[in-house]
């Protein structure tokens, strides 16, 4: 369903992505590992369209390159994108975030039965329905993010560090709701720091160090992979522990 | 003496409230600092001028000419002088400051034009003069209807920014720009509309002026001021914010002037702003965070 390559993308002269590719297939769950700054975030944002990659680079959904279009036009083509921070319109009430997220205008039709959706995944939100958007705890801004992102119908949903500073239990909690979107016909494509949760919901994986992609695999495959449980479950490498460099 | 110091302030108040609503439309969502902003409403309160005394129309009929043309001007303006700075400088600090130099150019383009027309002496027209008795407080009729219709916008467009699928848009982007176009929002597009309806209210405002008070060509600069104090006071963005500060600078300007000294009542105005400046930097109504 999603087809990327040759993502190139320069922040100034740091050069961010190299030649990134990378597929998602419909219904798959994917996830990108890699240490801070080995550029998942930004291949997130290229994919969305909220930055704009070098020429050449091709972000193609069932074969339709939507690399230069306007960033607000990527929603509407079914990629949702639930960036790092959240993203959430924090002095609007929780009802109007959810109504936001269906303002694509292929979702319209469907908003009822997306709001009952999100609300059967995070019965939290429904119970604060009228409350302010930032005054709510991580958790469950995060859990709203989601629900925004879930309002515009998306056939491939994004997620960047979606535990990220989050409580143990609300990240088992949050993993659990991937989970089951996951199980749906939405495509999940996920960058995150805690590897054992990622890979434990995902199809398949890649690799990123230092904007390339430099590993592949299943996920099965990547969780007994030595190189991943070095760097990232805990393996005996303290050299790569104690720096935070992917080896 | 009480009452009809109290009546006046709240006509004023109402006036500084309708003007101040455009700006912060202007301000809160398109993010243009407008320094020009008060040379549209006198504009407007110039062509409500030449419609009455030239052409015999009223003033409130006039309205459905004036408005149309402020929303449309505006959004000429934006789409032509703002727009480009917009799209260059995705940082907001940039932004004020591209915008501020603009529109401060814009402003003597169209003072310029007034002084040209009309010239600098002040103008103004006779337009329901005629005295009402509210709960023993006589008042003129016009300055009576100047707040009536100060509160129906104030209402309206309450109604359009929190009862609508497009004034809770509107209010994403005033809230957080960077993720609108995450649920599909053209930022540019809705910044320019915003722009655009504030001008509409700014023509509004100059109206409702120009049915009550004298005006000339250079006094554009005055409106700005004060609508300017009234948005920070009330929190930028924030519309019953700046409805709940347009009538306390009104009465408070009207209560100094009856039993101070006319005088001080700028000096009053700036009192208040700089207490609340000192204060609540975020604005009486503002949010501590924002």
């Amino acid at each position: 369903m999603l087809e990327v390559s040759a993502i190139s993308l320069h922040y100034g002269k740091h050069l961010a992505l190299d030649n990134v590719a990378l597929s998602v297939a419909d219904k798959e769950t994917v996830v990108v590992l890699g240490a801070n700054g080995a550029g998942k975030s930004s291949l997130l944002k290229a994919i969305a369209g909220m930055v704009r990659p070098n020429p050449g680079a091709r972000v193609n959904l069932d074969g339709v390159n939507l690399v230069g279009r306007p960033d607000h036009s990527f929603v509407e083509q079914g990629i949702a994108l639930v960036p790092e921070g959240r993203g959430i319109f924090g002095d609007l009430t929780v009802a109007e975030n959810l109504e936001l997220g269906a303002y694509p205008r292929h979702a319209r039709p469907h908003e009822a039965r997306q709001r009952a959706l999100v609300l059967d995944l995070f019965p939290r939100l429904g119970e604060r329905q009228q409350q302010i958007a930032r005054t709510m705890s991580g958790g469950e801004q995060q859990m709203l993010a989601i629900g925004r992102a879930l309002m515009s119908c998306p056939r491939l949903l994004m997620l960047d560090e979606p535990s990220l500073g989050l409580a143990p239990i609300v990240t088992t909690e949050l993993f659990a709701a991937l989970q089951r979107i996951g199980q749906t016909d939405i495509a999940l494509l996920v960058v995150e720091q805690n590897v054992k949760a990622s890979l434990g919901i995902a199809d398949r994986g890649y690799l990123m160090e230092a904007g390339r992609i430099v590993g592949t695999g299943s996920a099965a495959a990547l969780r007994s992979d030595a190189a991943v449980q070095q760097a990232f479950l805990g393996g005996a490498a303290p050299t790569a522990i104690s720096t935070g460099v992917f080896p | 003496m009480l009452s009809s110091a109290i009546l006046t302030g709240l006509v004023l108040g109402g006036t500084y409230a309708l003007v101040a609503m455009g700006l912060t439309l202007q301000y809160g969502v398109a993010r243009i600092m407008n320094l020009a902003y008060g040379d549209i409403v006198i504009a407007a309160s110039f062509a409500a001028f030449v419609l009455f005394s030239a052409l015999g129309i009223n003033p409130l009929l006039g309205m459905l000419l004036i408005l149309p043309l402020g929303f449309a001007l505006n959004w000429l303006i934006y789409a032509i002088l703002l727009q480009p700075l917009a799209r260059r400088s995705r940082d907001r600090g940039r932004l004020e400051g591209d915008s501020i130099l603009a529109t401060f150019g814009l402003l003597f383009v169209i003072q310029g034009v007034a002084l040209v027309i009309f010239g600098s002496g002040f103008q103004s027209y006779n337009f329901l003069a005629v005295p009402v008795n509210i709960l023993g407080t006589i008042v003129a009729a016009n300055r009576l209807l100047a707040l009536v219709l100060a509160v129906a916008f104030a209402i309206g467009l309450f109604v359009l920014l929190t009862r609508t699928r497009f004034g809770t848009v509107i209010r994403a982007v005033a809230a957080n720009p960077a993720s609108a176009p995450l649920v599909g929002v053209n930022v540019d597009s809705v910044a320019r509309f915003a722009f655009a309806l504030g001008g509409a209210l700014a023509a509004a405002g100059g109206v409702v002026i120009s049915m009550y008070l004298t005006f000339s060509a250079t006094m554009g600069v005055v409106f700005t001021m004060k609508a300017l104090i009234v948005v920070i006071m009330g929190g930028v963005g924030n519309l019953m914010g700046a409805l709940a500060a347009g009538l306390i600078l009104g009465l408070v300007e009207t209560l100094v002037s009856t039993y101070i000294d006319p005088g001080l009542t700028l000096a009053a105005t700036y009192l208040i702003f700089l207490a609340v400046l000192v204060v609540r930097p975020q604005g009486l109504f503002g949010k501590a965070t924002s």
